[in-house]
């Protein structure tokens, strides 16, 4: 019994842990390597997708804290990627307040929202406040493979939580 | 239409100010605090260098043990096929040491044909500066779309400053741009933020750039200056920080930049300490 209890505690942790390891990590989702302008940002996919469906797992002081980790390691602004996955943990809880069922289709468009907001609000503050140059089409590129991969992480996040972590979906 | 503005108002404030249960914090909390950090690291008050420069060498470090794994399995497949060829290899070293014997009475009288030239034409600086160079291992090495940076072991105890210039195997891969007690941030060249004055083989002036790909760009090229492949590109050193003559890369037949050294597979790099205190070139 103690051993299923341990063992559930660290399927609830692992989208947490894995938001850290990202962050800390030089393991990255930039995949320049394989093809130049592939690169996509994980880490909100995987706070929007936790937020809306087990909130509790995903504990809004563990994302700043990996938000800051990761302006560390990136070298921009403390606090600037804090921000921006704040916008989504904002969005990502009203739209779960305001919505009865949501489906792939709902969340891939509330999603589009979100990352919208969270950019904005991350490439005004870089471009005003810091002395780092960056082109649109970077933007560009990051916001599309970050769309367009979203369903596939749906999908595999959903898996993972009707086999590890359980829906408590109303 | 009023009951629907109040559900909206109702849903924006449970979502910005809802706490309880596994969310200690409140959303809004929190966005105030990250703004304040925010604006407290941009405006640098006083205080918040020296703690900055403290978490980046702690995280640093953590980040550096995070990527053991990552490190390691590509390493092992790497050990295990250098372990079976072991017996060609060490033919091949044989022949080379061999070669690199006969070459060595050559560099010697060149080494010595050098040092008188330069006397002649009062670039002894170069030299002198070469004998305080300072290894440093890259602990970090985060791919982002962003920033081309590395993180280096050195920092503010080893001598190392802003400005200063990295190298590996003599050739040019770019800058400090942040240095902590015990680490230190490298900004290569292929970064978008990255501008360098170097000489192309021919004795024309340019500006290197970077393009925040693999390859950078030239710029403020002379007027009608056509660009072929194959052509060298050192730096200039008319910034006062990269030693003139240190080889970057060549060009390609599209125009652009090839780099001696990857900027992806860094290891080890080297930091020219002399440069900058000496506040000249």
């Amino acid at each position: 019994m103690a051993r299923i209890s341990i063992l559930n505690k660290f399927y609830n942790a692992g989208p947490l842990i894995l938001l850290y390891y990202l962050c800390i990590s030089e393991v990255d989702t930039n995949l320049e390597k394989i093809f130049e302008i592939f690169t996509l940002n994980f880490q909100i996919i995987l706070i929007y997708f936790w937020i809306l469906k087990r909130p509790e797992i995903m504990a809004n002081g563990h994302i700043f804290l990996a938000g800051l980790i990761n302006d560390v390691v990136m070298g921009f602004p403390l606090g600037i990627s804090s921000l921006s996955y704040l916008i989504m943990i904002f969005v990502g809880t009203y739209v779960r307040a305001k919505s009865v069922n949501t489906t792939i289709a709902s969340d891939w468009f509330t999603f589009f929202i979100a990352m919208i907001f969270s950019n904005l609000l991350f490439f005004s503050l870089l471009n005003n406040f810091s002395e780092l140059s960056f082109t649109l089409s970077k933007i560009g590129y990051n916001m599309f493979f970050t769309l367009f991969t979203f369903p596939i992480f749906w999908l595999l996040f959903n898996i993972y939580q009707m086999t590890f972590v359980g829906n408590r979906d109303a | 239409m009023s009951v629907s503005r109040d559900d909206f108002s109702i849903a924006f404030r449970s979502a910005l100010l809802q706490r309880g249960g596994a969310q200690k914090f409140s959303v809004l909390s929190l966005i105030f605090l990250a703004l304040l950090i925010f604006f407290l690291d941009v405006y640098g008050v006083k205080f918040t260098k020296p703690v900055r420069g403290f978490i980046n060498d702690v995280v640093y470090r953590i980040t550096y043990l995070a990527s053991t794994p990552t490190r390691i399995f590509p390493q092992v497949g790497d050990n295990i096929s250098s372990f079976l060829n072991v017996k060609k290899e060490n033919e091949r070293l044989k022949a080379e040491i061999e070669k690199y014997k006969s070459l060595e009475l050559n560099v010697e009288f060149l080494t010595d044909e050098n040092k008188n030239l330069q006397n002649i034409l009062e670039t002894e600086y170069f030299n002198k500066n070469l004998s305080n160079i300072l290894l440093a291992k890259v602990l970090v090495d985060k791919n982002s779309p962003f920033l081309k940076s590395v993180i280096i072991n050195k920092g503010t105890r080893a001598g190392v400053l802003k400005g200063m210039p990295v190298t590996k195997d003599n050739y040019l891969v770019g800058r400090v741009v942040e240095t902590n007690y015990l680490s230190s941030r490298v900004l290569l060249l292929n970064d978008l933020n990255s501008r360098i004055p170097v000489t192309l083989d021919q004795g024309a002036q340019a500006i290197l750039s970077g393009s925040g790909s693999k390859n950078p760009i030239l710029e403020y090229l002379p007027e009608d200056y056509e660009i072929i492949s194959d052509i060298n590109v050192f730096a200039s050193g008319k910034d006062g920080i990269f030693a003139p003559g240190t080889p970057i890369g060549k060009t390609n037949n599209e125009g652009l930049i090839e780099l001696f050294v990857d900027p992806n597979q860094l290891s080890f790099v080297t930091v020219n300490l002399n440069i900058q205190n000496k506040g000249k070139l």
